[in-house]
């Protein structure tokens, strides 16, 4: 049984014009000691996944089917304090923007110690050890642990929240674009240290983004969504050397590769759908290169190639007609709703 | 929600320079016309603001017509039939003598008769002001927000002045100075209100001084007045409209007190001087609510109007306080 | 040392603003058209006692030496006799201001405690019942006259049920050694309590919309989605992070209420008989006694400019970001 079982997931939210179907169907697994990583452009329904995941879906959103089974628990039948329980001490978060994750009129130290208090009875000395600990852990002077939150770097926030997101040890972690507020060099080293934290505890980790190094660098599997559903999913070797679905080429060309030096990047035409009322048949039928009349008629099928699940009507084509034009920027614009926005500007 | 607006004043006259159909003012006409309608049509989905318009629109159709419904002179004595002056008469269907729909004071003025009238000085104090405040408001907000430098640091040195006068016992003072009467309570009270639409106006003028479209415009070498006109004026107006309820709001509640304090013109007929009127004749210990209930209800009535219709128009311009749903 | 240097410069500000204050003062009673001695001056008065009059105050010198010496006199605290009663007015201030700072400042804790918890309560429980109907209450709070609800209260509990006291602060009767005797007697919280619920009543309206609106706007913050992540209650979450946070600005506004709490205060004094100090401003101002009006006018305004500079300090000591830059 893996740690994370998530099946059929749909979550969904409340707006003056009717619901957003920001994830529609999702499932899948984690096991325990993986590094799960999920892309996808910006609106997906990345974030929205993983705050279903933790518990902290803003008032208008809901979880409105699935399953997500923790342990074989499943936590959409919990009640509200069991879910508690399990916030942090098992299931913790590393926010999408830590530039105001933390709140700003308490020191960080008060900050890690309440998280401590609403979990364990642990004495001062047990917690301010563990603390000290984490600090030393992520790279930061202990002596700062009183420093406010401005009084930080964005590099050194984001390290306060990683040290905050393990003091618990939890069992899983979801990093929701830990990177994306960091400059490069910041990005590297924030990187490196959650892959060394990673192989030094046994915690799972669910790791969003939309770059696609990140995943590549951090990740054993990769799920790449698409619209609130899953595209493939699959060994994150096997999504970037050779991925079935044409979105997946698509997000692939759109990102430099450092092994090609000299490589075009490219942009998908068009945007993603209105969640609203996601189109019927597949959902990237409409920017897709290889869309036929059955695409937008009838829902993909799930199919196994490769080593990853895929879900297009094409997938035996993809070799011969899709794969060897998918860095021309041409492929990517020819597309009915062809426009000059695309990925790579998200 | 935003992408709504999309063809609207707000985004910026400029970008549909190239729309050669129209000439640029009847697209400039098209596009105010296009935005205050979609305006219009989010502010009337609010049942409260629709009933506070339907309010407001009542009383300002009452002042129109004050002198048909009301049925006396409201400063005429009124006499009782064996030639008295009719003082303290109960209302007509508490069956008071006369016929008095409302009673009659103690000086014997029919209290009705003053209501009615009283909607006049409270809507003319309500509107005037608020049109002078917020129009002194958004030039002074506009020109120290654009030039900023000595000019913005003068402007607002002055606005955190006047912010130490207390509004009351300033219009209290400035009125005793120039004189009772409205005049002098709709100046007094420009005088010291601008302070808050020029803040707020300044505020919004500097962060939309940084915005691209006018940096753009700027580069281009339009005239600072081009700027102002078609770029930063037509984002400011919505603001301007909000302080301007919120503005009315005030000024009548203002009216009143200073009126209520006897500082009011005498010879005048009010809201808040029929309510000094049966204070000093002690009204409440007499029980004699008809004289003091009602002109409290219409303050209350038209107050609670601006600031509904003020709030309600507060939601769109500034969506994050819109409540969902 | 920043912080030091801060408050000196805040307090260089203060100092300036005050001055602009009286100087505004100075200016609008001497150098309003028209003869500046009538304010002090009876018609009845023979010609020798007014001239002699007239020279005590200094009334025919130069008017920069008369400035010059009524900056001198305000930087004493000599504020000059009344005309009235010919007694110090800064006796008299020092007679009715206790009785004001009671009443405003219990009113506005008990306005600022409640205000505060339902705004806190209104943004956390967003698009609710009870958040609609709480915010048109506080609207209608802030906009129906404070002086007829006090008008109304009287009626009722007052002259109806008589269950408080028509008018005053003490019975007629009682004698208190004292001010801490008085405010410390059954017989003075019997008065207070009617005058105190209608101001807190009225002032209470603007935290609550402020606090909620600020509210709304640190919900969205992500830090409170963490705090949720972190497994805290919703009451910790409530009350020590989100409203932690929206307290800052609900502070700055509070010095700006304090400049229309002054102006209530004034009303309700008015209503009440409250031997405050914006009471005596208005008997003041009506009685000519120019000397007491200045001095309740300038004390009304030292407080909202001290407001405005404690606020300032206090947001220093409660938000950790401020530097004093
Ligand atoms: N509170 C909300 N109410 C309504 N719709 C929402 C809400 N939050 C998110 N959405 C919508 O749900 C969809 C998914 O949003 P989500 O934040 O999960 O995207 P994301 O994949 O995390 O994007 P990004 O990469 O930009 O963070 C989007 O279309 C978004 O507009
Ligand atoms: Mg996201």
């Amino acid at each position: 049984m893996a740690m994370l079982e998530v099946e059929d997931l749909k979550v969904y939210y409340d707006t003056a014009e009717g619901a957003v179907k920001a994830v529609d169907g999702v499932s899948f697994e984690i096991e325990e000691g993986e590094n799960l990583g999920i892309v996808g452009e910006s609106g997906c329904g990345k974030s929205t996944l993983a705050k279903a995941l933790i518990g902290i879906l803003p008032q208008n959103g809901y979880i409105a089917g699935g399953e997500i089974r923790f342990r074989g628990e499943d936590l959409t039948e919990a009640p509200e304090r069991r879910r508690r329980e399990l916030r942090w001490d098992e299931i913790s978060m590393i926010a999408q923007s830590a530039m105001n994750a933390l709140d700003p009129v308490y020191t960080i130290r008060q900050q890690i110690l309440e998280a401590i208090e609403a979990h364990h009875n642990w004495s001062r000395t047990k917690s301010q050890e563990r603390i000290d600990e984490m600090f030393d852990l992520v790279g930061l002077d202990r002596e700062r642990q009183t420093d406010y939150p401005h009084q930080f770097s964005g590099g050194m926030r984001q390290r306060a929240m990683i040290a905050m997101s393990l003091v618990l040890e939890p069992s899983l972690i979801l990093a929701d674009e830990p990177t994306t507020a960091l400059d490069v060099i910041m990005q590297d080293q924030i990187l490196k240290r959650i892959n060394e934290i990673q192989e030094a505890s046994s915690a799972s980790m669910m790791v969003i983004t939309h770059d696609v190094a990140v995943v590549a660098e951090t990740c054993d599997r990769v799920v790449v969504m698409y619209a609130g559903e899953i595209a493939e999913e699959g060994p994150a070797a096997a999504i970037f050397d050779e991925p079935y679905h044409p979105y997946t080429l698509g997000l692939k060309s759109a990102f430099p590769n450092i092994r090609e030096a000299d490589q075009d990047l490219v942009s998908i035409g068009g945007h993603p759908p209105d969640l609203h009322d996601p189109p019927t048949g597949c959902r990237f039928a409409e920017r897709c290169p290889m869309a036929t009349e059955v695409c937008s008629r009838e829902d993909p099928p799930e199919v196994e190639v490769g080593g990853l699940r895929s879900y297009c009507h094409h997938v035996d084509d993809i070799d011969t007609q899709l794969r060897p034009v998918a860095d021309r920027a041409e492929t990517w614009q020819n597309t009915d709703a062809a426009d000059d926005r695309g990925l790579a500007d998200d | 929600m935003s992408q709504k607006h999309e063809r609207s004043i707000f985004a910026d006259v400029e970008e549909y320079e190239s729309d050669e159909e129209f000439s640029a003012w009847r697209r400039n006409l098209r596009l105010w016309r296009s935005t205050l309608s979609e305006q219009w049509r989010l502010l009337t989905d609010d049942s409260l603001v629709v009933a506070a318009m339907a309010i407001l629109g009542g009383f300002i159709l009452l002042a129109f017509v004050a002198p048909v419904v009301a049925p006396h002179d409201p400063l005429e004595r009124m006499y009782t039939e064996s030639g008295l002056i009719a003082k303290w008469i109960e209302p007509s269907f508490l069956g008071g003598e006369g016929d008095f729909l409302l009673g009659t004071t103690a000086q014997g003025y029919d209290i009705f008769s003053q209501l009615v009238y009283g909607a006049r000085p409270a809507l003319l104090v309500g509107f005037v002001a608020a049109v002078m405040t917020v129009g002194i408001g958004t030039m002074v907000g506009l020109t120290a927000g654009y030039y900023g430098g000595y000019v913005d640091d003068f402007l607002m040195r002055l606005v955190d002045f006047v912010y130490g006068l207390p509004l009351l016992p300033t219009v209290i003072v400035l009125v005793t100075v120039l004189g009772a009467g409205l005049d002098s309570i709709i100046l007094a009270f420009v005088l010291l209100q601008w302070r808050t639409s020029a803040r707020v106006i300044r505020a919004l003028v500097l962060s939309l001084r940084e915005r691209a479209f006018v940096k753009a415009a700027r580069v281009s070498g339009a005239s600072n007045w081009r700027i102002l006109s078609r770029h930063i004026a037509p984002n400011v107006l919505p603001m301007a409209f909000l302080y301007g309820a919120f503005a009315i709001a005030w000024a009548i509640l203002t009216e009143a007190g200073v009126s209520f304090l006897g500082l009011g013109d005498p010879n005048s007929v009010s809201w808040g001087v029929m309510l000094q009127g049966a204070r000093v004749y002690s009204a409440m210990t007499e029980g004699t609510w008809w004289w003091f209930v009602p002109p409290g209800v219409c303050i209350a009535l038209v107050v609670i109007s601006g600031f509904l219709i003020g709030r309600g128009y507060e939601e769109i311009v500034n969506p994050e306080l819109q409540v969902e749903q | 040392m920043g912080k030091l240097n801060f408050f000196v410069r805040r307090t260089a500000q203060l100092v300036v603003t005050l001055w602009a204050v009286a100087t505004a003062l100075f200016m609008l009673f001497r150098l309003m058209p028209g003869d500046p001695t009538s304010y002090i001056v009876s018609p009845q008065m023979t010609p020798e006692v007014r001239q002699r009059i007239i020279e005590s105050y200094g009334l025919n010198d130069p008017l920069w030496v008369q400035y010059l010496r009524y900056i001198e006199n305000l930087a004493t605290l000599d504020l000059g006799r009344s005309f009235n009663t010919n007694s110090e007015v800064s006796e008299i201030l020092a007679t009715y201001l206790p009785n004001t700072l009671v009443l405003m400042l219990s009113a506005f804790v008990l306005a600022y405690a409640v205000g505060v918890t339902l705004g806190v309560l209104t943004g956390w429980y967003r698009g609710s019942r009870f958040e609609k109907s709480t915010v048109v209450t506080a609207l209608v709070g802030r906009s129906i006259p404070s002086f007829w609800v006090g008008i109304l209260v009287i009626w009722v509990f007052g002259a109806t049920f008589g269950v408080i006291p028509l008018s005053g602060m003490t019975s007629i009767g009682t004698e208190p050694e004292g001010f801490v005797d008085m405010v410390t007697s059954l017989d003075f919280l019997h008065h207070l309590v009617a005058p105190m619920l209608v101001l807190a009543f009225y002032y209470m309206g603007y935290p609550l919309l402020i606090m909620r609106n600020s509210m709304l706007e640190t919900l969205s913050e992500d830090f409170i989605d963490i705090c949720r992540a972190k497994g805290l209650s919703e009451r910790a979450i409530m009350f020590r992070h989100a409203a932690r946070n929206a307290m800052l600005p609900v502070l700055t506004a509070a010095a700006i209420a304090v400049g229309f709490a002054i102006g209530g205060s004034v009303l309700i004094e008015t209503v009440f008989g409250w031997p405050g100090i914006g009471r005596e401003m208005i008997r003041a101002v009506m009685r000519r006694d120019y000397p007491v009006a200045q001095g309740t006018f300038l004390v009304l305004a030292l407080s909202v400019v001290l407001m405005n500079f404690v606020a300032d300090l206090l947001y220093g000591v409660l938000d950790p970001r401020v530097t004093y830059e």
